[in-house]
């Protein structure tokens, strides 16, 4: 199972990269034009730079030659820097992870306490209210939010200084990072899901035989809710949501300033810096793809029937 | 009926919203039961007489909207000596009815303040003095713990012991007393592995490992193949015998009832129709007396030759009709528009006016004009 598992993981990667780098090569603009800047970008110029660096002249050909630099674990270097992407990608990573991991664990303390109240309350007019304001909260736009949150935040009452990306190591650091955090977990669209989910999902399940079975026993009802009513959702919720926690941290790490692959992954296509969007997007799709092999392994975990397959 | 009644139900009503509101589903409409220490009372009725809801409404297990709003349960389990304490008490703190002409029209419920109640209430009866097993076993234990767990847990809940490893022992020895074949090897497993009669097999050991004064078995044996039905009410014969716990059994399928119960409750209709010892209400060779009683008899499939079959051209007798509308239940008899014995010196009585539960015999209560009680004897 595991093997098959790693097959269709590397044969995922593969696909997600050969759909990037067409997009990339359909796009209008040549990467390489970066490197003539000031002067007069003929055909003739730019044909001698590929030839120059070696890159071959076809899209397959080029894509061909990635392909083959991966597989001896090279990422390429950046055309606009000619520093490598792995380490850039290394540098920039865990600021982005501790945005999208923040910003999920922000979603989850909106989103379960609403959906465990709901749930056992479902017809009171508090949690409907609860609800209402979890669904408003999820249609703002995260970069709107962003705006208004800078605007009232730093600018109007000056309580987070403005996080910039260059500057020396501040005394309060990881404070400054609460701001973003905070706005791509509330506005990144899938506090109402979560909450639809999991309040969905407990729901049916306290309606199950097996919890009608534990209240006649006595068992306290938590205890045997919990697996399928909360920890199979919540994981399932998770890595399905994990894709639209990166798309968010793209937006918020613009709006903020903040050091990550989604900045850096903005600044690449702005220059067609295809190797940087490639190894951005190679990245990104392994996490996601991660997620969900960690929720394959909760699923085989917790559940008999699953695991016996 | 001398001894004192375990358990004794009295006018208990559970009434459920209908889907628009307007109107009310009486699911249980003032039913009375009494079962005395030791023996096992059997309740039967077609499909939506409230049999089941009344089970449930015993232990508090029904949902609200409104759920029971009246009556009182009167249980005399547990080791405290202070005699019967009533299961429903202080119901009344939480509801208020409206009623016109004698019927309830409406009722104002504060819901989750009784459902607090219930549950604090009920802490110490449930699973501890009354157990309880449903059908569909398979639907009724959780997937997701082995059936090991799932009965360790019940006696680590109730019986005072702790440590993990006796838990085991016990839960083994009451997976081998209901004749689970290779107990050791159940124990681990989940009940997705396991067949419905095994299933139904823990979901008893899970009730008695608790070692209750009262097993309530809502339909035990419904849902499960023929021949697994007869094991099932064959071990439940066995563990009568055995342990001689009392037992409220709700079944749809008169045999079960005739082959475990001491005791016999019809029910029709959301309430209680006759009520008596089995030897009169159901026995061979005896007539049954009440309409609805000797209709049910009478559309069995049996191989029981004891004179009452009245089936003609190798059909059998159906009761005609449908069932009565709980949300519009007649003002007469609720079985008047399907009684075949309705003779019409008593038709407009039977109409317009309900029989009371009138004591027919010693034991013997039964709610029809034909049989107004004292009159008649027995």
């Amino acid at each position: 199972m595991a093997a098959r598992e790693l097959a269709l993981t590397a044969l995922l990667l593969l696909g997600v990269s050969l759909v990037v780098f067409v997009i990339l090569n359909l796009s209008p603009g040549d990467p390489f034009s970066v490197l003539l800047e000031g002067q007069a970008p003929g055909h003739a110029a730019r044909a001698s730079v590929h030839e120059a660096l070696g890159v071959p002249t076809t899209w397959y050909g080029r894509y061909l030659a990635w392909l083959g630099n991966i597989a001896r674990g090279n990422l390429g270097t950046s055309i606009r820097t000619g520093v490598p992407v792995a380490g850039e990608i290394a540098r920039a990573g865990p600021n982005t992870l501790y945005l999208t991991l923040g910003s999920l664990l922000v979603t989850l303390l909106l989103a379960v306490p609403v959906a465990l109240y709901s749930a056992s309350r479902a017809a009171g007019a508090l949690a409907r209210g609860l609800r209402l304001a979890v669904y408003l909260v999820s249609a703002v736009p995260v970069f709107w939010l962003g705006y208004v949150v800078i605007y009232l935040f730093i600018h109007r009452f000056g309580v987070f200084p403005l996080l910039s990306g260059s500057a020396e190591p501040a005394r309060h650091g990881w404070l400054y990072g609460l701001l973003p955090i905070v706005v791509l977990g509330v506005a990144n669209g899938t506090v109402s899901e979560v909450t639809r989910h999991l309040r969905g999902e407990l729901g049916r399940v306290l309606t199950e035989d097996y919890i009608r079975t534990a209240r006649a026993k006595g068992a306290p009802v938590w205890r045997h809710a919990f697996k399928e009513g909360f920890l199979l959702p919540m994981t399932e919720m998770i890595a399905s949501k994990i894709p639209f926690v990166i798309g968010g941290a793209i937006i918020v790490e613009q709006v903020f300033n903040w050091p990550g692959l989604g900045r850096m992954v903005w600044q690449a296509a702005q220059d067609r810096d295809f190797p940087v969007i490639m190894g951005i997007a190679l990245v990104a799709a392994a996490f996601v793809r991660l997620a969900s092999l960690l929720r394959a392994v909760i699923y085989a975990g917790v559940n008999p029937r699953t695991a016996t397959d | 009926m001398t001894r004192p009644p375990l358990l004794e139900i009295q006018d208990l009503r559970t009434y459920f919203y209908s889907r628009a509101k307007e109107a009310f589903i009486r699911s249980v409409d003032g039913v009375s039961l009494a079962i005395a220490p030791g023996e096992t009372l059997g309740v039967v009725g077609e499909s939506g007489s409230g049999k089941s809801v009344t089970a449930l409404s015993i232990l508090g297990l029904v949902g609200g909207n409104p759920g029971v709003i009246t009556g009182a349960v009167h249980f005399a389990g547990g080791n405290g000596a202070s005699g019967p304490r009533n299961l429903l008490a202080d119901l009344e703190r939480y509801v208020s009815l409206t009623k016109h002409d004698g019927r309830i029209v409406a009722v104002a419920k504060d819901e989750p303040g009784w459902r607090a109640h219930v549950e604090r209430a009920l802490a110490r009866v449930r699973g501890k003095q009354i157990a309880m097993i449903f059908q569909n076993p398979k639907s009724s234990l959780n997937p997701f713990v082995t059936v090991g767990q799932q009965i360790s847990e019940a006696v680590r809940l109730h019986t005072g012991v702790t440590h993990a490893s006796e838990a085991k022992e016990r839960a083994l020895g009451w997976l081998e007393r209901v004749r689970m074949d290779s107990p050791r090897l159940r124990f681990d497993q989940y009940p997705d592995g396991l067949s419905g009669g095994m299933c139904q097999r823990a979901m008893i050991a899970m009730a008695l490992a608790s070692e209750p004064s009262l097993l309530i078995a809502d339909e035990p044996t419904t849902g499960l193949d023929a021949t697994i039905q007869s094991r099932i009410v064959a071990l439940l014969a066995e563990l009568k015998s055995e342990f001689g716990v009392t037992t409220l059994l709700i079944t749809h399928d008169i045999r079960v009832v005739s082959r475990l119960a001491d005791t016999v409750a019809v029910m029709y209709g959301a309430t209680v129709m006759e009520h008596g010892p089995a030897r009169d209400v159901l026995a061979p060779g005896v007539e049954p007396k009440h309409p609805y009683t000797s209709a049910l008899l009478a559309s069995l499939p049996s191989t029981q030759t004891n004179g009452r079959r009245h089936a003609v051209d190798g059909r059998l007798p159906v009761i005609r009709g449908e069932v009565v509308d709980t949300m519009n239940v007649p003002r007469g008899c609720r079985f008047h528009a399907r009684c075949d014995r309705i003779t019409d010196a008593i038709r407009a009585r039977c109409m317009g006016e309900e029989p009371a539960l009138a004591t027919v015999a010693a034991g013997h209560r039964m709610r029809c004009h034909l049989h107004p009680g004292e009159a008649r004897g027995g």
